[in-house]
């Protein structure tokens, strides 16, 4: 042990700036790759979390698939309670504010709920006005609910929501539904029990015929809740109520709910998660290279350990020890940070799960324990693989040719063909993966793919470092002394390179590939955009949110745009949310001959897709989006059965179109057939076409004054629609660029350290070159040379992989995970721009090397 | 008239007593307007007046028996019914809007095994899980259901655990008993607050008993109450004690005792005596002395509750000693009034013109628990 202290931890501490390095480098690979973890437990747990607090002790729920349960059906369900206790619930996410004021609306979940029932479902505890907040309120009697929720303008929101609203007992709010403003009255403050603890006080209570005149929702209700007598089995109980119900009407636990949310996102984080292994990977090469200058500076002192009698294995143990220490320390860090950014992951994709429809604040975890030893499990073996082969040189150095001096360390190889066979055997390998199918939705195979394709460029390195000595052939200006002697170093020190090389290839290649799969997608989704959005204006409700929302556009307002003179058609987007296979898709209706006149969508099969949607007109046929075909396997001309309220219904697929609006998959089908499977509730928004040469904008201007003043509606134009979409696709992809950023930069690292370890191990060399006339600034130019090289060899790899990744990533592993069409498009201006900015930084990190280099004195070589 | 008063009062108070826990907090948000006023030239008629009178703002109908198993077993029974009205055209048009609260009391006394079990149910009509129908004679709470059949009337209530339940078939052919002036029964001295109010004194029931996994197949006798109006006396006294006995030579009586909120039982006792064949003749405060003997204590609510009486009418020569079958027969609602009072089975012994004679009964004991009823009810 005294022995570790002098010669591990004091060594660390006198190279700080290398441990720093080093240690900063495995902090961030674990940050990022527990970043990642946590962010995607948080999205769904968020989910979850809301899920149980207002699931309370509901053990089952019966529901009807897209809309809600008839209320003519509930008199016939008697039996239900027969299981136990039964309650009737409707359930909506809706903007409520104040109503004094300019106050933000925010997203609340309403749950209306008959409480001479409910009570024993879920825990609801009134806070008393000025009692303390810590205090945890009485659970509040039946009595004093039936004076809140009696009167039908009655609403309990959270203590939270009142605090940030300014609102108390009494206050005025309102709710905004569709294109109505609801008033109600905060009869009630819910504390943080049981419902009232759902994630910052999002939610609010009212009595099941208050939200269902709020909300605009008679004669159906969204579910009904079941408590089961303890004398039930749960699987047993939801067999026999399965068995009993009738069609179009199921039982579910609400943990499925939840496993849905899993599913949907489930592709989505997979994928980021595999990036954000890659960074961790960078931290491995990290400490290869941190061991590697460790063996280097100090082979004397190895030398004189071993000739005083240390054994092999303690040399071995000791370097080891090092890259513990260094891994540790960098877990330490690494966790805390981890979740920081963690926090900032979940910023990001807020609105990436917000598409998914997860409506629920996601918020980061607490770190636990759990957590550090997960970091440990990760880091531990890797730091260890990496420390592995530097630490074996070490024990292996003779006495004698430590002290001696004899550079082991830099033997000149020879590149064997093995080289060469190894690559191209696990590109062929890639190509075979690259045509296998997802695995239970996830693409397994083709992520594969892309690892053999990553490690095949790796195993290229020293090959394609070994041609640089032919470099003037192809370059015949790079004649400058120092780039003749940089290039000879290079190809000098090819194995100890190559590593470092190879780490900076993949991030490189990584960033390219996905640059450009980025890119390909927002010229496609651009493109996608440009062709099918071509309404006018388009009208949301206050959620102004796509498909899924329960908003309402009422018929007034439809009446009020129809009879606007520019308008020529209108057509309206109604959808439901149903259960297919193990996943939710989206049923929509739209109005097919307005589509066919004046919209465009963009057909992928078959070839007269619009003919084949005429056709669809007066039939059950719908058509499917891209993602729905391919997740499911389904072609044109195949029947599918869709869940409906009154059973399962077969219908045809005349057309699959384009999409980009949801991974989900979407099924539409003409206005008329949705009536007549789902109901004829009002569409959740409109587009609008006008006249041609009417000003969009103006008619907009228009539009919004003729409705009622406090009309909470949204008209966008065709333009800001647009510009919408984008915003939504880049904030989406936002976190993905930050990762690769953040593997570029820990892979700079990676260059800046390879070169130093260069650098202290031709000490010697250097010297010499000093003794035979060089400058100290031509030592400097030869090292900064000798970065740029690297960075210039890296990046022309990091290239060329980077495109080949890219097909794997557009072609296998998108369509698999999300089944969309990217038409391949290349990123030239980024790939450019990054790439000088690569050339010049990589040659930036060889600044201290290069400095160092020129400070080498002739006391140096006689220490030697 | 106080005469009259009294004489219907308890059924009465017990249902505006539930009524008004329920709604005293709601009060504000209760609609008084549009709810018919009880009207004395009002006739019942039969059976159109067993069913339900939606256009009055409280009715409820009332079973309490006693009934014996094929080897002897006694029971005593409760199965009570009523309809509160909130709002009586509701504006939103939401099937769930209340515009009455239906609630129910159920209990069972296995009087051998001095075991009382007793289960609620409180709900608003929604999708008709509860309700009262106002052509035949139907009123339901969930499963809980009071049917008229054929000269009958069908009570089947199962306890919201399960643990027990009555399905009995009671005998309806006996005529009526109007209280008050041929049914108008006035409370208050303000005109308008008074009730319809009737009684089946005396049916004979058969049916069965399910306790736990035992069931027993039980016969005796029952005694409903139905009454209905919109408003009511409010009264000052702290509680009362009321009786319905039915005695074995075919006379049934009623008596009722108010309490001052001093604690000090007073002699306003009040009373009817139906004997067989013959117009009820009703008992004024000084023609009944009730005087209570033995008190038993509530562990769960710390109330203690007379539970032997003596009731003495000297003018019918009437002398009776009034038990409760089983000591503990304490009523805990809190999930529908959160009201607790004692209701149960009671036997009587005593003499009738010198000879012995026997019978059985129920008695209702309020007030013992919390605050004075009249604050309850205020």
């Amino acid at each position: 042990m005294n022995l570790f202290r002098w010669f591990i931890v004091r060594h660390l501490r006198r190279e700080l700036l290398r441990t720093i390095v080093t240690v900063s480098g495995v902090a961030i690979g674990i940050a990022v790759v527990l970043a990642i973890r946590l962010s995607n437990a948080s999205s769904v747990r968020g989910f979850e979390a809301a899920l149980e607090s207002i699931s309370g002790q509901v053990s089952l729920e019966v529901f009807s698939p897209g809309t809600g349960v008839q209320e003519d059906r509930l008199s016939d369900l008697q039996w239900l309670s027969e299981f136990g206790a039964v309650s009737p619930i409707i359930d909506g996410d809706v903007m409520v504010r104040a109503a004094e004021g300019n106050d933000t609306a925010e997203l609340v979940r309403v749950l209306g709920v008959d409480i001479l029932r409910d009570r024993p479902f879920r825990d609801y505890r009134l806070v008393d006005q000025g009692s303390s907040p810590f205090e945890s309120p009485p659970r509040v009697t039946t009595q004093t609910f039936l004076t809140l929720l009696t009167a039908s303008d009655s609403i309990v929101v959270t203590r939270a929501f009142a605090g940030r609203h300014g609102l108390d007992v009494g206050s005025d709010v309102e709710m905004l539904v569709g294109d109505r403003r609801v008033p109600l009255v905060v009869r009630g403050l819910l504390g943080q029990d049981g419902p009232g603890q759902m994630s910052s006080g999002n939610f609010a209570l009212m009595d099941i015929a208050a939200a269902q005149l709020a909300l605009n929702r008679f004669g159906a209700i969204d579910r009904i809740d079941i408590q089961l007598d303890s004398d039930w089995v749960i699987d047993e109980a939801e067999a026999a109520i399965s068995a009993r119900l009738p069609a179009g009407l199921s039982v579910q636990r609400p943990e499925r709910r939840s496993a849905q949310v899993e599913t949907m996102l489930a592709a989505f984080h997979f994928n980021l998660s595999a990036l954000s292994y890659i960074a961790l990977l960078v931290g491995l090469f990290l400490v290869y290279n941190a061991v590697t200058v460790s063996v280097i500076t100090r082979r004397a002192e190895i030398g004189m350990l071993r000739a005083i009698g240390t054994s092999r294995g303690r040399i071995l143990s000791l370097f080891l020890g090092e890259a513990l220490i260094m891994v540790f320390v960098g877990c330490t860090l690494g966790v805390p940070f981890g979740q920081v950014l963690a926090r900032l992951a979940v910023n990001l994709t807020a609105s990436t799960v917000n598409t998914f429809w997860v409506a629920a604040a996601a918020t980061v975890p607490e770190l636990s324990l759990t957590d550090v030893g997960w970091s440990l499990l990760i880091g531990v073996p890797l730091a260890l693989a990496g420390a592995l082969a530097p630490a074996y040189e070490a024990a292996k150095l003779t006495p004698l040719a430590a002290v001696r001096g004899e550079p082991d360390l830099s033997i000149r190889q020879r590149v064997s063909r093995w080289y060469v066979i190894a690559p191209l055997t696990l590109f062929v390998v890639a190509g075979v993966l690259s045509r296998q199918p997802p695995v239970s939705g996830l693409p397994i195979f083709g992520l594969g793919a892309a690892l053999a394709v990553v490690f095949g460029a790796a195993l290229l390195v020293p090959v394609v470092l070994s041609q640089l000595q032919q470099l003037q052939r192809w370059m015949p200006w790079m004649q400058g002394v120092e780039i003749v002697i940089a290039r000879a170093n290079l190809g000098a020190s090819i194995r100890r390179l190559s590593i470092s090389v190879a780490a900076l290839v993949v991030s490189l290649a990584m960033m390219v590939a996905i640059a450009i799969m980025i890119g390909s997608f927002r010229e496609t989704v651009v493109y996608w955009v440009e062709q099918t959005l071509q309404a006018d204006l388009f009208i949301s409700g206050a959620r102004q949110s796509p498909v899924g929302s329960r908003d309402e556009i009422s018929r007034d307002l439809e009446q009020v745009v129809v009879n606007f003179p520019e308008v020529v058609a209108v057509d309206g987007f109604r959808a439901v949310n149903v259960s297919y296979g193990e996943s939710t898709i989206i049923v929509g209706s739209g109005r097919f001959n307005v589509l066919l006149e004046h919209g465009n969508l963009l057909f992928k099969a078959p070839r007269n897709g619009r003919e084949a949607m005429a056709a669809a007109i007066g039939e059950s046929a719908v058509v499917v989006s891209e993602s729905f075909s391919l997740r499911y396997g389904v072609q044109v001309g195949d029947q599918i059965s869709l869940p409906t309220p009154n059973g399962s219904k077969l219908v045809s697929v005349a057309a699959v179109y384009f999409d980009y609006s949801s991974d989900r998959g979407l099924v539409v089908m003409d206005e008329p057939l949705f009536d007549r499977y789902y109901d004829d509730r009002r569409p959740s928004g409109l587009t609008v076409y006008l006249r041609d040469g009417s000003d969009a904008v103006s008619v907009r201007e228009g539009l919004l004054s003729s409705l009622a003043q406090d009309s909470p509606v949204f008209i966008n134009t065709n333009a800001s629609l647009r510009q919408g979409v984008l915003e939504v696709f880049d904030s989406t992809f936002a976190i993905t660029y930050a990762l690769e950023v953040i593997a570029i930069f820990v892979s700079m690292f990676g260059v800046a350290t390879t070169l130093l370890t260069l650098t202290l191990e031709r000490r010697r060399e250097i010297v010499m070159l000093r003794l035979a006339g060089a400058e100290r600034s031509q030592l400097r130019w030869m090292i900064m040379a000798e970065a740029g090289l690297l960075g210039g060899v890296s990046l022309g790899l990091g290239l060329i992989v980077g495109m080949v990744l890219s097909l794997i990533l557009i072609f296998v592993i998108n369509v698999q995970s999300f089944g969309w069409t990217i038409q391949f498009h290349f990123p030239v201006l980024f790939l450019v721009q990054s790439s000088l900015f690569i050339l010049m930084a990589t040659a930036v990190s060889g600044l201290y090397p290069a400095r160092l280099a020129a400070r080498f004195t002739f006391a140096d070589l006689r220490e030697d | 008239m106080l005469r009259v008063v009294a004489a219907s009062g308890r059924r009465l108070a017990c249902g505006v007593l539930l009524a008004m826990c329920v709604l005293a907090p709601v009060a504000s948000q209760v609609s008084r307007d549009g709810w018919m006023q009880v009207q004395p030239d009002r006739a019942l008629e039969f059976p159109r007046d067993h069913w339900s009178h939606p256009d009055y703002r409280i009715e409820w109908w009332y079973y309490t028996g006693n009934l014996e198993g094929e080897r002897g077993q006694r029971f005593g029974y409760q199965l009570t019914f009523f309809r509160v009205g909130i709002d009586r055209v509701p504006t939103n048009p939401s099937v769930w809007s209340v515009r009455d609260l239906y609630m129910a009391h159920l209990a069972v006394t296995d009087i051998d095994g001095g075991r009382h079990l007793m289960s609620e149910r409180l709900n608003r009509a929604g999708v008709s899980w509860a309700g009262a129908r106002t052509d035949r004679l139907e009123v339901w709470n969930e499963d809980w259901r009071l049917e008229g059949k054929d000269g009958t009337h069908v009570l089947r209530a199962v306890s919201g655990d399960g643990a027990f339940s009555v399905d009995l078939v009671l005998d309806a052919t006996q005529r009526p008993v109007l209280h008050g002036r041929d049914g108008f029964s006035q409370k208050g001295l303000q005109a308008g607050n008074a009730s319809h109010y009737y009684s089946l004194t005396r049916m004979e029931t058969t049916g069965e008993i399910q306790l736990g996994r035992d069931s027993f197949t039980v016969s005796g006798l029952s005694w409903m109450d139905h009454e209905f109006g919109t408003t009511f006396l409010e009264p000052s006294q702290q509680g009362w004690d009321w009786f319905s006995l039915q005695l074995e030579d075919g006379t049934d009586f009623m008596v009722y005792m108010l309490r001052q909120q001093d604690g000090a039982s007073d002699s306003h006792s009040s009373g009817t005596l139906i004997l067989p064949d013959a117009q009820p003749v009703i008992l004024g405060p000084t023609d009944v002395v009730l005087s209570p003997g033995r008190t038993w204590e509530s562990s769960s609510s710390g109330a203690r509750y007379p539970v032997e009486w003596t009731i003495q009418v000297p003018d019918h020569d009437l002398h009776l000693e009034v038990s409760a079958a089983v000591d503990s027969q304490e009523l805990h609602t809190e999930q529908s009034t959160g009201v607790t009072y004692w209701e149960g089975a009671v036997l009587a012994e005593g003499t009738r013109a010198g000879q012995p004679i026997t019978g059985r009964g129920f008695l209702e004991m309020t007030g013992y628990s919390g605050r004075p009823m009249s604050e309850v009810l205020r």
